[in-house]
């Protein structure tokens, strides 16, 4: 081409590299040199490359992230009364716990909350002498699609050894996950994750695969809280993320409304995919429908995005709202665009909440100072798996008189209770966590930049999440609701 | 009525932004024949980017109805990456178009990860000053006012690029090495500073583009990759290379996704994507392809 001029100055005669490589050329008796020279070169290379990689290994497993290795003999002592003496029959290598967060992707946020929960979990528990004198390790992956998180998760338990998994916030990850929980006999705690469908398939008798509160609960917790403040309403549209969540917490609030107000009319919703950001034909929509009261399930930075998009049509002029899960990003929900008088809902944690226990003053704490935040729902479910685990492991230790061998684990996690970062949270039978649910009514309140809630709801698992993992949900609530004296 | 209009203006605010990317796309591909991906990467650059300068101009004292030039300056700041994309792409000019899919994508998932590093997992936002210019009512809609500037900008632009095109010298460059390269070479014309400047515009649109938006929404992972699918159904609608079709393609595709949502929802996807299928098997070059501006 004749475009290049600038090429086209310099020859390879007028270039002091080209000058070397040219006289090279020449020297025949050196080629051969040159040659080993190289080959020595690439050897070096390799072996160093190859020194480096096992190195790195080693040191891989002392500094993975979060929790180091201690020395137990520098003399921590319990502070519970235990001996100080390390127990008996009890291993001295550290305690491996591996970690899958999410790290990228709308659930990046949430896993990040989670993973700092386990984090400051982690260097309490060491700073107290470990799990029965155990220091505890986390190695962390990370969960991103089914396919690669089940090769994580078989790296951690097979080559790093872990003792147990906790993680995971995906709804399919989480279901392509558990069978391999099973599979290597290893307690798996997730902190999130799995609608109705696909369990039963995926887990039909887990020994080892403890869930999350099932996801539908914040559904119903609205339904029941919308007949008590919204009891006028006549028209519902709804708008959820497009997937199974979205479908599930739509329809299960249709469900257990119309036990309450059987005449309230259904508009049909909008199933906007996760991730949209844009919503004023959604928006326009909902206007046109004519309802009076808007149901939305979103649980990501979308949620916001609505809102303020909501609010510069002032939406809400005519409309009451109720969004079961944008607490999950409450300190983006901020008071310009978040009108009071909408019913939101936290899941698990409520981080407000009017009577905060020690261990909740203390998380808030350093979380504000670490991270300059207030935590979400998240946190609160990955620490009860944290420290579900540590007491079901303690539990297992005192009845076998030795470290507990996985199976043991699991079994005494079934029924443990736990003080969580919420207040006491449990396992089930069926090996589903069990809490408290918060919403309430926005209010702006002068501490805060961003909508918080006044009055605080809490209603129970017990109340209203099914029995059983095998009961059919829409069976159970026709049976079972409405339900006298969930609230005042 | 007012319901009318309030599709009529949400149409219309799709479009704007659909358009100022595909027209990032257009300028490239119609000069340079490069396919560029990216212009979802520089989009979201734009938005994040955008995100922060406005956020810190108001921390630091900037009256707040001016954040809507912050935006358009960081837009342009932005442009100071297009020399540096243009030379990791300058290898792959001439060759297949394969190649030059891998490459643009390859720098797609790159700058993925390097605003992830940058900026971390949550997502930004300029709060509430898309509230600032408050609202207007438009026969009996009401409109944010800060969408009639963004179709108002994006319009600007649109008549800006048609001028520049057809009126400058520059343009009759640009118009020229869009059609014959090799004449416009052997005519003296630099076309590896032209490939600079058209790449660099190309970029500073996708980036004004994602500027304009953040205030309405907020960063969202992958909202590049998003876009690219939406800005291939535009470039492929109104065809490849043409100006007025990234503006009649985004039109279209930004009222097909209106519509669709106001009336039948769960087809809100498919039918961009029959509308593509539709203007393929009639137009195979798109509705103005062939055209260089």
């Amino acid at each position: 081409m004749l475009a290049d001029e600038q090429e086209a100055e310099t020859g390879p005669e007028e270039n002091s590299l080209g000058k070397g490589i040219m006289s090279m050329q020449y020297r025949k008796s050196n080629i051969f040199g040159i040659r080993v020279v190289l080959a020595l070169v690439i050897i070096l290379a390799m072996a160093s490359f190859a020194l480096v990689g096992c190195g790195d290994d080693e040191v891989a497993t002392d500094e993975t992230e979060g929790t180091t290795v201690e020395d137990t003999s520098a003399g921590t002592e319990s502070t519970d009364g235990a001996s100080a003496e390390a127990p008996e029959n009890v291993p001295d290598e550290p305690l491996k716990i591996g970690l899958l967060v999410a790290r990228s992707g709308v659930t990046a946020p949430v896993g990040e909350a989670a993973h700092r929960a386990v984090e400051w979990w982690a260097e309490r528990v060491n700073a107290d002498g470990g799990i029965l004198g155990r220091q505890v390790e986390l190695l962390v992956e990370e969960e991103s699609n089914p396919q690669d998180t089940v090769d994580r998760m078989r790296k951690l338990v097979l080559e790093d050894e872990v003792s147990a998994v906790l993680g995971l916030i995906s709804t399919g990850v989480s279901l392509a996950t558990a069978p391999i929980a099973e599979e290597l006999e290893t307690p798996l705690l997730m902190w999130d994750g799995t609608t109705q469908d696909g369990v039963e398939e995926t887990m039909p008798d887990p020994a080892y695969t403890f869930r999350s509160t099932d996801n539908e609960t914040e559904a119903i917790a609205a339904a029941v809280l919308t007949a008590k403040y919204f009891p006028d309403t006549k028209r519902i549209v709804g708008i959820a993320n497009d997937y199974s969540y979205g479908h599930d917490t739509w329809n299960t609030y249709q469900a257990v409304l119309s036990k309450y107000m059987p005449d309230v009319e259904f508009v049909d919703a909008l199933f906007p995919e996760l991730g949209a950001t844009e919503f004023a034909s959604h928006i326009t929509a909902i206007q046109q429908s004519g309802a009076d009261l808007l149901f939305n399930s979103f649980w990501s930075g979308d949620a916001p995005v609505f809102m303020k998009q909501a609010a510069a049509v002032n939406l809400f002029d005519d409309m009451n709202a109720v969004f079961t899960t944008a607490g999950g990003v409450h300190t983006s929900l901020e008071q310009d665009f978040v009108p009071e008088g909408m019913l939101l809902g936290y899941n698990t944690f409520y981080f407000d909440m009017p009577e905060k226990s020690d261990l909740l003053e203390e998380f808030l704490a350093d979380y504000q100072e670490a991270y300059g935040d207030y935590p979400m729902y998240e946190a609160n479910n990955a620490y009860f798996t944290a420290v579900a685990y540590k007491a079901a492991v303690e539990a297992a230790y005192e009845e076998a008189g030795e470290w507990p061998s996985n199976e043991q684990v699991a079994e005494a996690l079934v029924g443990i209770e736990v003080e969580s970062l919420s207040g006491m949270m449990h396992y089930d039978d069926s090996k589903r966590m069990q809490g408290d649910f918060f919403q309430g009514i926005t209010v702006h309140s002068e501490d805060y930049s961003f909508a918080t809630i006044d009055p605080v709801e809490q209603l129970s698992t017990t109340d209203i999440m099914k029995p059983t993992a095998d009961t059919d949900l829409l069976q159970w609530i026709d049976e079972s609701f409405p339900k006298e004296g969930l609230v005042e | 009525m007012g319901d009318v209009v309030s599709i009529l203006m949400s149409g219309l605010f799709s479009a704007a932004i659909l358009f100022l990317v595909a027209a990032g796309l257009q300028l490239v591909f119609g000069v340079m024949k490069i396919f560029n991906l990216a212009v979802g990467s520089f989009y979201a650059l734009g938005a994040f980017f955008g995100a922060t300068l406005v956020n810190w101009a108001v921390g630091e004292g900037l009256p707040q109805p001016l954040f809507f030039f912050g935006l358009l300056i960081a837009g342009i700041l932005l442009g100071v990456i297009g020399p540096v994309i243009e030379r990791l792409l300058r290898p792959i000019y001439d060759r297949d178009e394969a190649f030059q899919l891998l490459l643009t994508f390859a720098i797609v998932l790159m700058l993925e990860d390097i605003t992830m590093m940058i900026w971390g997992s949550q997502p930004r936002s300029t709060g509430s000053l898309y509230l600032v210019y408050g609202t207007v009512n438009l026969l009996g809609a009401t409109v944010p006012v800060y969408n009639l500037f963004v179709i108002a900008a994006a319009g600007t632009i649109a008549v800006g690029i048609g001028l520049l095109l057809s009126r400058t010298a520059f343009g009759r460059v640009l118009r020229a090495a869009a059609d014959k390269r090799e004449m416009v070479q052997s005519l003296g014309v630099n076309t590896r500073r032209l490939y600079v400047i058209v790449f660099s515009l190309g970029v500073v649109l996708s980036t004004i583009g994602g500027a304009l938006v953040i205030p309405v929404t907020a960063t969202m992972s992958e909202m590049g990759v998003e876009l690219i699918v939406e800005a291939f159904a535009v470039v492929v609608i109104g065809g490849l290379g043409s100006m007025r079709g990234a503006l009649v393609g985004a039109l279209v595709v930004g009222y097909v996704t209106t519509l669709s949502i106001n009336y039948y929802p769960p087809i809100e996807m498919l039918v961009i994507y029959l509308v593509v299928i539709v203007v393929l098997v009639i137009k195979p070059r798109g509705l103005f392809g062939g055209e260089t501006a």
